[in-house]
Formats: C-alpha cells, sequence, structure tokens
C-alpha cells in the first residue's frame, strides 16, 4: 500500500464511523461498555470517560421530522428536534441516559420534552453557568459536576475517582491538542472539506483517545493534495451536510481553520491548574470564551475570526448558520459588520437538518469563490 | 383631523379610577427615566426579570425595553422596529422584541414609544436566554456595561441550595458593580422596604387575579396583560400595592351590582389564554372573543412577574419561578390550579414565534393540562410583538374550534 492509499483507506475508516455512530454504539456495548449520550454542544464528557464510560455526542441527523412534531413547533433548530426524532424512534436504545446543557432556549425546550418524548432514556443535566467569571461560577459548577456523578453512578452503578479524572482529562487535553495539528494540517495538505468534516465528526462516536490514536495515524501518512485550492474558515454550528460539502469539495475549497462548534470550537479551552481535577473541570468552562453560547459582553469570538481567518491566509469566511438558531444569528450582525471593516468577504449559508436541496447554496458558495479567488 | 377622530372616540378614564391610577405609574417609570437623565444621573435598560430589588434600593433609575417593544407593537411600529433590526442584519427570526429593541439602540426615534438610552444594562436570563444575547449586541453598539444576573433555567420542581447560592452571590456582585457605575450606596434600611413594597403589591395583584375565579367574573382577564407594565416597572413603588388593592375592591362592588368589565353579551365560556398577549393583534384577537361570549378566565402570564417571599433566600428562590426559568412540570401544576380554580373550559394557546423557550415546551404541557383537566386545547400561530407572523383567519378558525368544543361538552353535561 502507498502512502496515499493509505490516506484514503484512513479517511474512509473515518467516514465510515461518522456516517454509522449506531455501529459503533453496538460495538461499544459488545465490549461491555456503558454509553452515555452527549447532547450538543457541550457535556462534562471527561466525567463519563472517567467513569469507563462511552460518551456519545448527540447533534441529530440530516432526516425528515414527523415524530419530533408533536413536541416541537416548527421555528425550533432540526439538530435538537432531529435528535429528540431519532431518540423516539429508538436510535439511541441501549444509552444509558442522556447529559443535556440548556445553553440556548431550545436546548431548554429539548431537556423538558424529553422526559415525555423519551422516557425510556433518562436524564442527567448539564446546566452551566453563564456568570462564570468569578467564584460564584465556578462553586456552582463545581456543584453541578457533583451532582452530575451521584446521578451518573445511581443510572449506571459506575463510579468516579480523582485519579481516573486526572486520567481522563490528560487524554481529552490530547485529543483537542492532536484536533488543533490535524486541523493545521488539513490546510496546509489542502484536504477535502468532506474528508475533514469526517475526521472531525467521527470524534464524536469514539472513545477520545481510539480518535487520537487514529488521527495520528492518519496525519503520519497527509500528503499535499498537489492541487490548487481556495483556502477558506468556516464558522457556525454544525457544518457536517452532505450536500453542502459536496460543493464545497467541488468548488475546490479547503478548510485552512474554523469555529464551528461540532468542530474546532470544542478545543478552544484550556484545562486550569487546580487543586482537584473537579476544580479543573470547572475551570475549564468558566475560562472559555469565544463561543455564541457562552455569555461574552466582549464577544471575543469576532475578533478571535478575524484573527485566525488572517493568520491562516484564508481567503474569505462562511457562517455556516443552523436555521433557528438565534445565539448565532445574534452574532451575524457583529461578524458581518467586522468583515465589511476588515474587507474580509463573508457568506452567509443557511441550513437545517430538513434540507435536500442545495441549489441555491451552491450558486452563492460558486459566486462567492469566483469573488474570492 | 383624522387625529381628532380618534381623540374623540377615546374612552375617558376616570383619573380616580385604579386603571388609570396603575396607567400612570407605568407611565411615570419613562418620565422618571428621562428626569433623572436629563439631571447627569446614569440610567439603565433592564430585562422584565432582573430583581428589581438591586435597583430601587439603590434609586437608580431604568426603563425596560420589552415594555418599550410592548409599546411600539401596540401602536402599530412592530415592522417598522423590525424591518430596522433586518437592514442590519438581525434574521427575522430572532425575537421581535430584541429585533425592536436592537433598533432602537442604532436609531433612538419610535414616535410610539420614546425612552432614553442607557449608560449601562441589567440583564437577567430567568425570561429566557435570548436576552442574553440580545443584552450583548446593544452594551456593545452602546459600548456601555452589561452586569449580568444569570438564573440557570431550573429543571428541578423546586431551586436547589447550589443554585440559590449561585444567584445569591451574583445579586451581591450586581449591588457593588452598580455602586461602582453610578457612585450611589446601598442601604440596608431602604432594601427592606422595597422587599415590603414587593411583597405588598404582589399580594395586592394575586387578589386581583383572584376575582376570575368567579363566575360570571367582575373582569375581562384581557385587561390583566394592561397591567402587566406597572409589575415589571414598579413592582416595589410604595405606591403600587394601593393601585392594585383599588382595583381589586373596584371588581368586589363590581360583583355586588352584577356587573362586569367583559363586554360580551354574557359570559359563555371561560378560557385559559396562554402565552404573550399577540400585542400587535390585541384588538382584534379579544374583539373575537368577546364576540362569542368568550372570556379570559386564567393566565399566568398576569401572575408570573409576582414575588412574594420572606428571606433573602426566598427572594431569589421567587426568581426561579417565572415563566422562562420554570421546568414544565411546575409549569403545569401552575396552570392547573388557576384552569381549576378558575373553572376554565377550554385553553388558548398562542404559539409564538418570537419566543423559543416558552413556544418550546407548549405542546406538550398544553397536552398534559387539557388531560389533566379535562378540557379542550387549540393553539394559533402569531408574535408578540412582528406583525406579520399572524393570520387572521387562522386565529379565527382555531377560536371557533374551540368554541365548537366547549358548545358540544356544555351540552353533554347538561344532558347528564
Ligand atoms: S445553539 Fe443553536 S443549533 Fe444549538 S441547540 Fe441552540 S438553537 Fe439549536
Ligand atoms: S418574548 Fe420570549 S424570547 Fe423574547 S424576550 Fe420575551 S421571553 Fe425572551
Amino acid at each position: 500500500m502507498n502512502s496515499m492509499s493509505d490516506e484514503r483507506t484512513l479517511l474512509n475508516t473515518f467516514h465510515e464511523i461518522a456516517s454509522h455512530p449506531r455501529r459503533q454504539m453496538d460495538q461499544y456495548l459488545s465490549r461491555g461498555l456503558k454509553i452515555v449520550g452527549c447532547q450538543a454542544p457541550y457535556a462534562p464528557e471527561e466525567i463519563v470517560h472517567a467513569m469507563g464510560m462511552v460518551p456519545m455526542g448527540l447533534w441529530g441527523a440530516d432526516m425528515a421530522l414527523s415524530e419530533a412534531k408533536r413536541y416541537f413547533p416548527t421555528f425550533i433548530c432540526s439538530i435538537m428536534q432531529s435528535m429528540v426524532e431519532l431518540g423516539i424512534r429508538g436510535a439511541y436504545d441501549g444509552m444509558s441516559c442522556i447529559l443535556m446543557p440548556s445553553l440556548c432556549d431550545a436546548m431548554q425546550a429539548t431537556v423538558e420534552n424529553w422526559k415525555y418524548a423519551v422516557p425510556s432514556i433518562p436524564i442527567v443535566y448539564a446546566d452551566y453557568p453563564q456568570n462564570r467569571f468569578g467564584k460564584a461560577g465556578h462553586d456552582y459548577l463545581r456543584a453541578t459536576h457533583e451532582r452530575q456523578i451521584a446521578r451518573l453512578t445511581e443510572l449506571t452503578g459506575a463510579t468516579c475517582t480523582d485519579e481516573a479524572l486526572r486520567q481522563s482529562i490528560e487524554i481529552y487535553k490530547e485529543h483537542a491538542e492532536t484536533m488543533k495539528a490535524f486541523s493545521e494540517l488539513a490546510g496546509k495538505c489542502g484536504m477535502k472539506p468532506s474528508d475533514r468534516s469526517a475526521v472531525f465528526k467521527s470524534a464524536w462516536f469514539m472513545l477520545k483517545q481510539e480518535h487520537t490514536a487514529l488521527v495520528r495515524e492518519l496525519m503520519a501518512v497527509m500528503k499535499p493534495c498537489g492541487e490548487k485550492k481556495i483556502g477558506v474558515m468556516t464558522t457556525g454550528i454544525l457544518a457536517d451536510q452532505p450536500g453542502l460539502l459536496q460543493i464545497m469539495d467541488k468548488l475546490n475549497m479547503t478548510v485552512l481553520c474554523d469555529d464551528v462548534a461540532h468542530e474546532s470550537r470544542q478545543s478552544f479551552f484550556c484545562y486550569p491548574k487546580a487543586e482537584t481535577p473537579l476544580d479543573t473541570l470547572a475551570d475549564k468552562f468558566c475560562t472559555m470564551k469565544h463561543c455564541s453560547l457562552i455569555y461574552d459582553p466582549q464577544k471575543t469570538r469576532i475578533s478571535l475570526i478575524l484573527e485566525e481567518a488572517r493568520a491562516h491566509g484564508a481567503k474569505g469566511i462562511i457562517f455556516i448558520q443552523t436555521k433557528f438558531c438565534d445565539p448565532e444569528e445574534f452574532d451575524y450582525v457583529f461578524l458581518k459588520r467586522a468583515c465589511e471593516n476588515a474587507g474580509i468577504p463573508l457568506i452567509m449559508i443557511e441550513v437545517d437538518r430538513q434540507m435536500t436541496n442545495y441549489d441555491q447554496a451552491g450558486t452563492a458558495l460558486q459566486t462567492f469563490c469566483e469573488m474570492i479567488q | 383631523m383624522a387625529e381628532e377622530q380618534v381623540v374623540k372616540k377615546k374612552r375617558v378614564v376616570d383619573p380616580n379610577s385604579a386603571a388609570y391610577k396603575l396607567g400612570q405609574i407605568t407611565a411615570r417609570n419613562y418620565t422618571e427615566a428621562w428626569e433623572a437623565k436629563e439631571r447627569g444621573e446614569k440610567i439603565g435598560w433592564c430585562s422584565s426579570n432582573f430583581p428589581q430589588e438591586i435597583h430601587r434600593t439603590l434609586g437608580i433609575k431604568v426603563v425596560y425595553p420589552e415594555n418599550q417593544a410592548v409599546a411600539i407593537a401596540v401602536r402599530g411600529g412592530g415592522t417598522r422596529g423590525c424591518d430596522e433590526a433586518e437592514a442590519e442584519g438581525y434574521s427575522n427570526d430572532i425575537c421581535a422584541y430584541a429585533r425592536i429593541s436592537a433598533a432602537y439602540a442604532k436609531n433612538p426615534h419610535a414616535p410610539e414609544q420614546d425612552m432614553p438610552l442607557p449608560d449601562f444594562l441589567l440583564c437577567c436570563n430567568n425570561i429566557c436566554n435570548c436576552m442574553i444575547k440580545w443584552y450583548e449586541n446593544v452594551a456593545l453598539d452602546l459600548n456601555i456595561p452589561l452586569i449580568m444576573i444569570d438564573i440557570p433555567f431550573n429543571h428541578f420542581y423546586k431551586a436547589t441550595p447550589e443554585q440559590i447560592a449561585y444567584v445569591g452571590q451574583q445579586f451581591r456582585d450586581a449591588i457593588a458593580q452598580l455602586e461602582a457605575i453610578t457612585g450611589k450606596k446601598w442601604d440596608e434600611e431602604r432594601f427592606r422596604e422595597v422587599c415590603a413594597c414587593t411583597n405588598a403589591t404582589s399580594k395586592a395583584m394575586l387578589r386581583v387575579a383572584d376575582y376570575l375565579q368567579y363566575e360570571p367574573s367582575p373582569l375581562a382577564g384581557f385587561d390583566l396583560f394592561n397591567h402587566m407594565g406597572v409589575l415589571i416597572t414598579a413592582l416595589g413603588a410604595p405606591d403600587s400595592a394601593a393601585a392594585f388593592n383599588q382595583l381589586a375592591d373596584e371588581y368586589e362592588a363590581l360583583i355586588k351590582a352584577g356587573r362586569s368589565t367583559f363586554r360580551g353579551e354574557r359570559e359563555d365560556y371561560r378560557i385559559m389564554f396562554e402565552g404573550i398577549a399577540c400585542w400587535p393583534h390585541l384588538k382584534f384577537t379579544s374583539k373575537s372573543l368577546i364576540a362569542k361570549n368568550i372570556n379570559v378566565a386564567a393566565t399566568i402570564y398576569a401572575v408570573a412577574a409576582t414575588h412574594v417571599y420572606n428571606t433573602f433566600d426566598e427572594m431569589i428562590a421567587s426568581y426561579y419561578t417565572i415563566p422562562g426559568a420554570m421546568n414544565l412540570e411546575l409549569s403545569r401544576d401552575r396552570r392547573v390550579q388557576l384552569c381549576k380554580a378558575n373553572h376554565v373550559q377550554g385553553m388558548l394557546v398562542h404559539t409564538n414565534r418570537s419566543c423559543k423557550n416558552w413556544s418550546g415546551i407548549m405542546p406538550e404541557m398544553s397536552r398534559q393540562i387539557g388531560e389533566i383537566c379535562h378540557i379542550p386545547v387549540v393553539a394559533f400561530d402569531g408574535d408578540q410583538a412582528d406583525p406579520r407572523n399572524f393570520s387572521e383567519a387562522q386565529y379565527e378558525t382555531r377560536v371557533q374550534g374551540l368554541m365548537e368544543i366547549m358548545q358540544e361538552n356544555k351540552a353533554g353535561e347538561q344532558h347528564v
């Protein structure tokens, strides 16, 4: 096997995993491991991991909705709606429980509806403080984590020790660093957006140490694609729509860097040193910025996007707006202004998980490419 | 000419009536803020459910963008505000209050209701998380400080000790921040007075709302929407309780006289109206009900902004029990209690496109309420401030449908 086919083979593995979460889940269950669903975008996965269970990310799926319509009005985002739809249809059967954050209004409603829509999978509340800069926020989050551990123990029998949590944090730290390095390399090599997406997406369905190992294997054989690509930055909540990625592939784009919540935004944090690993975990969130879902009066995310786009030489920014996601819609106003002032081309593409026709998005992106090339 | 005609038609409100006094209290809030601004004092914009004990104790004047958005929407300026915001890049999926307010922050002119621009913002997300984003944007646009009290949605039935501790500390931090911004000083004695007034107003308002239990009711439930302004802007003011108590006395007198403020021929049906009023279409939505002799005999909205407490921790807990912060079960149980106490025969739900958290649990919650109370539940699509998201025809059909089921149920009862 030459290195190119190695790279392709590995990428195919990532695609396989990214598109078959249920297979992943069954494989872990058959290894005797328990599964805990982790609703997008943030949940204390490290705790689940430290308790010897498999955290699996839940971001809904591209599908038509039927059952979820009983619970939601149309104007709730399709990530939450399709997640509930999958839950009702039994796609998550076998999960011990689900960690659910409530960082936006759609999430709050989803948690409440879940109790009745999917009663077979119990909830562990994954609340986060928004006012997290002082001691009050830290103490609240620490107490919340303690409550989560107690509830997870009650539901699964698993326990959490400081030592295990310390080790899990190390594994997560390593994973985040690996993904940062991968993102850089993927940009340098001109990787196709669909391939890059599969690498990021698969992380949600694997134990992080296994994903880190596989990504490192891939990075060892990655080579520049040899074609001239149009380098862009992507931002938004989710950018895994096959229809959109195919268009980006065809237009010869490559993603140099991203601020997508489902992708690199997961690595925009550090694990500050603290007395106990639980304090470290609380501080991880409390020191986090750059996210539309977390209170940030300076909107540091906007300057971060501009800095990243410039540092990576991105020709333009694609704002992938999940329909009805108001946290992102609010930020868009400022990003638009900032990009206009900085002379950085920006395009907004609206997507949702019921979208089947990407013609309009294709035309808009083609025009955008012609403009920035 | 046209204006003169409108003025002529306007009902003259008796200046000794409770309704007049309550109207004055809401209007006074704007006047006081303008005056403070002119005196060179720092004034704020404030979320509807930010703990008002803080700024009232400090003697700081604030105005309420939600209240202003209502005034703009009721008086026909909703589309203009939304359009202005959309031209700035705001999506029309964003809450219309936020759109109208963001537009006003950029271009502070609204013939329907002007108010002074703020020197700082007081934000509390117990009503929704949209509030955080809205205030972030306004703070950045105006380059002013934002004071935030985070009251996370409470998935538990009762606020937990750690939730109380978290908010209690933020309460104290907010005081310190405001003292630094305005130079005003906290006074414990004054705080106790404000708390006493808050309790008194809340109890008086609950007394008013209790008159909806009478059959027929001495009041049209829609009237209560008019008094929301007082609850938001003057809950802790010294004269609010007296005005509400007078209103309750007036209802008592109406009962004795066998009269009601409900303008239907009779009160044939009593419903719960669920959700924020559809302000741009308030007249149409209420007239349609009146024409069918349907009175709104219950609404959580009117009592949702009351706070009754004895201790500091109870005060903090009370800020966890407002509609945007309560879990489905507590929200449901409070409404069930109201529906039962007020002998409601049906429920009309406003699926409010602006309000994702409230509308997001509505289908399941209203289904449960319908089952528990054995009443029909019907929903209509609308918006509390963007007039474009409402159809008169759909509303009519849905209300008609609700009435028919209530009619059948009534006939069934008589048959039995
Ligand atoms: S953040 Fe946006 S996409 Fe995510 S759940 Fe909330 S509304 Fe949906
Ligand atoms: S209408 Fe709903 S979304 Fe808008 S400010 Fe009020 S609670 Fe928030």
